[in-house]
């Protein structure tokens, strides 16, 4: 393992400062398709600094569960981000098995979210950690199929290196492989960010939630770190699909030109994939319950057509 | 006796049916006919107009007479559609034996107004599947608030706190969500309690009247002509039915009716009102299916009705237009033209917004089959108004009972069997269209004159059913006047009321998170259930 404890401080700060203002885009996006002005784009920094400076009103049927889970959620997304190349072909950090290493950290995560949905006893968390866990069992698999293909062109599963193999010789944006992988992974993004069509992030109606059920009892800090986490859960799942997918910008070498350039192509990219995100949002409505597994099994199917082009097109 | 000519075959059947019985018959307007019997008469003067006459009981309500004449009376108040009448039949109760015999067994839709009457006057039901508190909570103490021996400032010691003890649903997996009753958006407390296995509903039991405001009771400590303000905070979103209504009876009681100009301007807010219900629902209810983009649109609609009622009554929610005796403002040509230039620009915005919704697939596939409430149901439950019309329930009171200027103007009334949320929203685009055509009628036929005739000092002792078909459905107001130009009894019957219980019928078999669209596809009023 090889730590590079600047690459490690630079990028653990990228991704704290930019997850929220992720989050704030596709929320201005949204509400200028909807004819809204919207809030600013910072307006997640202004909410967090909101939450970190409150009170928390934590139930009494609470156990210590309660108050570990913001920051599991909020430790391993940030870990999970430090393994993805977000500017730079390296990513900070490559543990244990790469790839796998971060989808067991995202599903550790979610674990301890709908533990912390559960553990008060309210029946809103109680439901919404069940959805999640349904959702979670068919989006789970279909994101690891993507990223195995990629993995299997690449031979192996660190990023770094499918990142530095996808932008080999044989890269193309059309290969079939390719493209049905990543609509497979844009779909687990959908499902695991909480979006439409599978869960409104903007719904104050408690019975149809998902995620913000399982967030319902928390407040103050913990609220903070939950929110914070699931933004940089979404950043990390973002830049997973346009780094993996379309790596071009990657700064190769550590230079401060090329690193100024692969900042602004990543950010590029990311706005560009954004924006899609809240075309989708925008345009559909969101699925009754028990049709979101028929979406995640499409993502699954087309996870496994695309594990299969690997072998019929090579 | 001055009495319909549709009626009379009914009346002549009654009166054949049971001879001797009546005390009394009277009929004060040719619509409404008064008879007086005994309590034995109930059940087989009740079983006689639904089987032969179709007629349905639209309000049961109870009326404390003791003071002038020693008993509490029951008034059952039965609408004969196809007759364009109403019967109203009034038994006493003697207030030595305060029973009485309770319908809900053969008519399951008064069973809450049953249990009202139990509550609020202490007439001890008999024969009820299930006489539990209703209107007032299980924590109330033994009083009985609309007897005129309670007074009005009464002030209640604080309540013990007994919880009401909620049915019982059992079996593996099967647990209970209890939701409000305060809720997450601004809207009124109720109480829902679900029993689920897994995300299908298995039950669902509802708590409500958590506002019981003593709003009936006010209305006899006020001067009549303060009783329309009164009227119309009853429901917040039909204001201007509600008042009407209220006015309505008052001029009935009277023996006079508003002049022409003012009962046309009396259509086209009742008009505007529907519209901006409606444009307000379409919104919300794709809001619930999380296709926010048309719920945008819908505002953008609802917002210019509602600059347009400001312009035209200076109030965006159309109070303080209802008077006695007309209207209080009248619709200047400059007003008018506005109203018009209204309309034609609504019409093919409203249009649009119903292409974008007829568009999205998903939202259609969320609606269509979701939250059914089959006819017969429907039927047994006496659901009333756009959500009756959706599951074939064909009555409508300004087709049937043209109030205000309705026999002036063509409209069709849409009516559906499916009785899902879809058709629930289909009923309102149609009437949307519905009341584009009537307003603009009602411009073209815009009758010259005064906007409100004097009503002077009401009589004593008049009895009067005001009815107005609100955008929700049919709403009733029934007064018995009391010298000094007081009531002795305001009885209001929202639409609401009667629609509650339907929910938890449209709601079995469906999935919890499918409840908030259901739910608001019927849009009922918690303010006008309690009052």
């Amino acid at each position: 393992m090889n730590l590079d404890v600047t690459a490690i401080v630079l990028q653990t700060g990228l991704l704290l400062l930019l997850a929220p203002l992720v989050s704030g885009v596709i929320r201005k996006g949204k509400a200028r398709l909807q004819n809204r002005r919207g809030p600013p784009v910072w307006q997640p920094y202004l909410d967090l600094l909101k939450f970190l400076r409150k009170d928390m009103v934590i139930s009494e049927h609470a156990s210590w569960v309660f108050s570990f889970a913001p920051y599991v959620v909020f430790f391993t997304a940030l870990l999970a981000g430090l393994m993805v190349p977000m500017v730079t072909m390296q990513a900070p950090l490559s543990l244990f098995g790469g790839v796998l290493a971060l989808v067991g950290l995202l599903a550790l995560g979610r674990f301890f979210l709908a533990l912390g949905g559960l553990d008060p006893a309210s029946a809103f968390g109680g439901m919404g950690s069940s959805r999640e866990m349904t959702i979670a069992a068919i989006a789970e698999p279909a994101l690891m199929l993507a990223i195995f293909t990629v993995a299997i062109a690449a031979g192996s599963t660190d990023l770094s290196r499918i990142v530095a193999a996808t932008l080999g010789p044989t890269w193309s944006l059309l290969n079939p492989r390719h493209v049905l992988a990543f609509a497979a992974l844009f779909i687990v993004l959908l499902a695991e960010t909480g979006r439409l069509p599978v869960d409104n992030p903007a719904t104050h109606l408690e019975l149809t939630m998902i995620h913000e059920a399982m967030l319902l009892e928390y407040s103050g800090r913990y609220l903070a770190f939950m929110e914070w986490g699931a933004s940089l859960k979404q950043l990390v799942l973002m830049t997973l699909l346009v780094n993996v997918f379309f790596p071009l910008g990657l700064a190769p070498v550590a230079t401060p030109s090329a690193l100024a350039f692969g900042l602004l192509a990543y950010l590029a990219k990311l706005f560009v994939l954004s924006c899609i995100v809240v075309v989708v949002e925008t345009t559909n409505a969101k699925l009754r319950l028990f049709r979101v597994p028929d979406l995640l099994s499409a993502a699954f199917v087309l996870a496994a057509l695309a594990l299969l082009s690997t072998f019929l097109f090579q | 006796m001055n009495v319909l000519p549709e009626l009379l075959p009914a009346l002549a059947d009654l009166q054949e049916g049971f001879p001797g019985r009546f005390t009394a018959v009277h009929a004060p307007r040719a619509n409404e006919v008064y008879f007086h019997a005994p309590m034995e008469v109930v059940a087989g003067f009740c079983a006689q107009l639904y089987r032969k006459w179709n007629a349905r009981l639209v309000s049961l309500f109870a009326d404390d007479a003791r003071t002038t004449e020693h008993v509490f009376h029951l008034y059952y108040v039965f609408a004969l559609d196809a007759a364009h009448g109403f019967f109203i039949l009034r038994v006493p109760v003697p207030p030595e034996k305060p029973e009485f015999a309770s319908l809900t067994d053969a008519i399951h839709a008064v069973n809450w107004q049953e249990r009202e009457i139990q509550d609020l006057f202490g007439l001890k039901l008999q024969g009820h599947p299930n006489p539990r508190r209703c209107a007032l909570h299980d924590d109330w103490p033994e009083v009985h608030p609309l007897r005129k021996d309670f007074d009005l400032r009464t002030t209640l010691p604080a309540f013990q706190g007994v919880r009401h003890k909620f049915r019982e649903v059992e079996g593996e997996g099967v647990f209970q969500v209890p939701v409000g009753p305060v809720h997450a958006g601004i809207i009124e407390p109720g109480h829902f309690l679900f029993s689920v296995a897994g995300e299908p509903v298995l039950y669902l039991q509802l708590r409500m009247f958590y506002t019981h405001k003593g709003t009936e009771k006010l209305f006899e400590s006020l001067p009549v002509p303060h009783g329309v303000r009164l009227a119309e905070s009853i429901s917040g979103d039909s204001g201007f039915a509600h008042a009407t209504a209220f006015c309505h009876a008052v001029e009935r009681a009277a023996g006079m009716e508003p002049p022409p100009r003012a009962r046309a301007l009396r259509t086209i807010c009742l008009e505007l009102e529907r519209l901006y219900n409606h444009l307000g629902d379409i919104g919300a209810i794709c809001t619930d299916v999380a296709f926010v983009t048309a719920n945008m649109h819908a505002m953008r609609l609802k917002e210019q009705v509602l600059r347009i009622n400001e312009q035209l009554t200076g109030n965006r929610l159309l109070r303080g237009m209802a008077c006695l005796g007309g209207v209080r403002f009248d619709f200047d040509a400059g007003r008018q033209a506005a109203l018009v230039q209204l309309l034609a620009w609504l019409q093919p915005e409203f249009e649009s917004l119903v292409e974008l919704i007829r568009e999205s697939s998903g939202t259609r596939d969320r609606l269509e089959t979701t939250g059914v409430l089959k006819p017969e149901v429907a039927r047994d439950l006496g659901v009333v108004g756009l959500a009756g019309r959706a599951s074939g329930i064909d009555r409508d009171l300004r087709r049937d009972f043209p109030h205000a200027f309705y026999d002036q103007v063509d409209f069709a009334v849409p009516v559906f069997t499916e009785g899902d949320v879809q058709h629930r929203l289909v009923v309102r685009r149609e009437e949307v269209f519905q009341s584009f055509a009537i307003i603009r009628q009602v411009l073209a036929k815009l009758p010259a004159g005064p906007v409100r005739a004097e009503i002077g000092e009401l009589p004593a002792d008049r009895v009067a059913l005001g009815y107005v078909e609100g955008w929700r459905g049919e709403i009733f107001h029934w007064i018995r006047t009391a010298p000094g130009n007081r009531l002795a009894r305001c009885k209001v019957k929202d639409p609401s009321l009667q629609n509650w219980p339907a929910l938890t019928e449209a709601i079995l078999g469906n999935i919890i998170p499918d409840f908030p669209v259901v739910n608001k596809s019927f849009n009922l009023s918690y303010s006008g259930t309690d009052r």
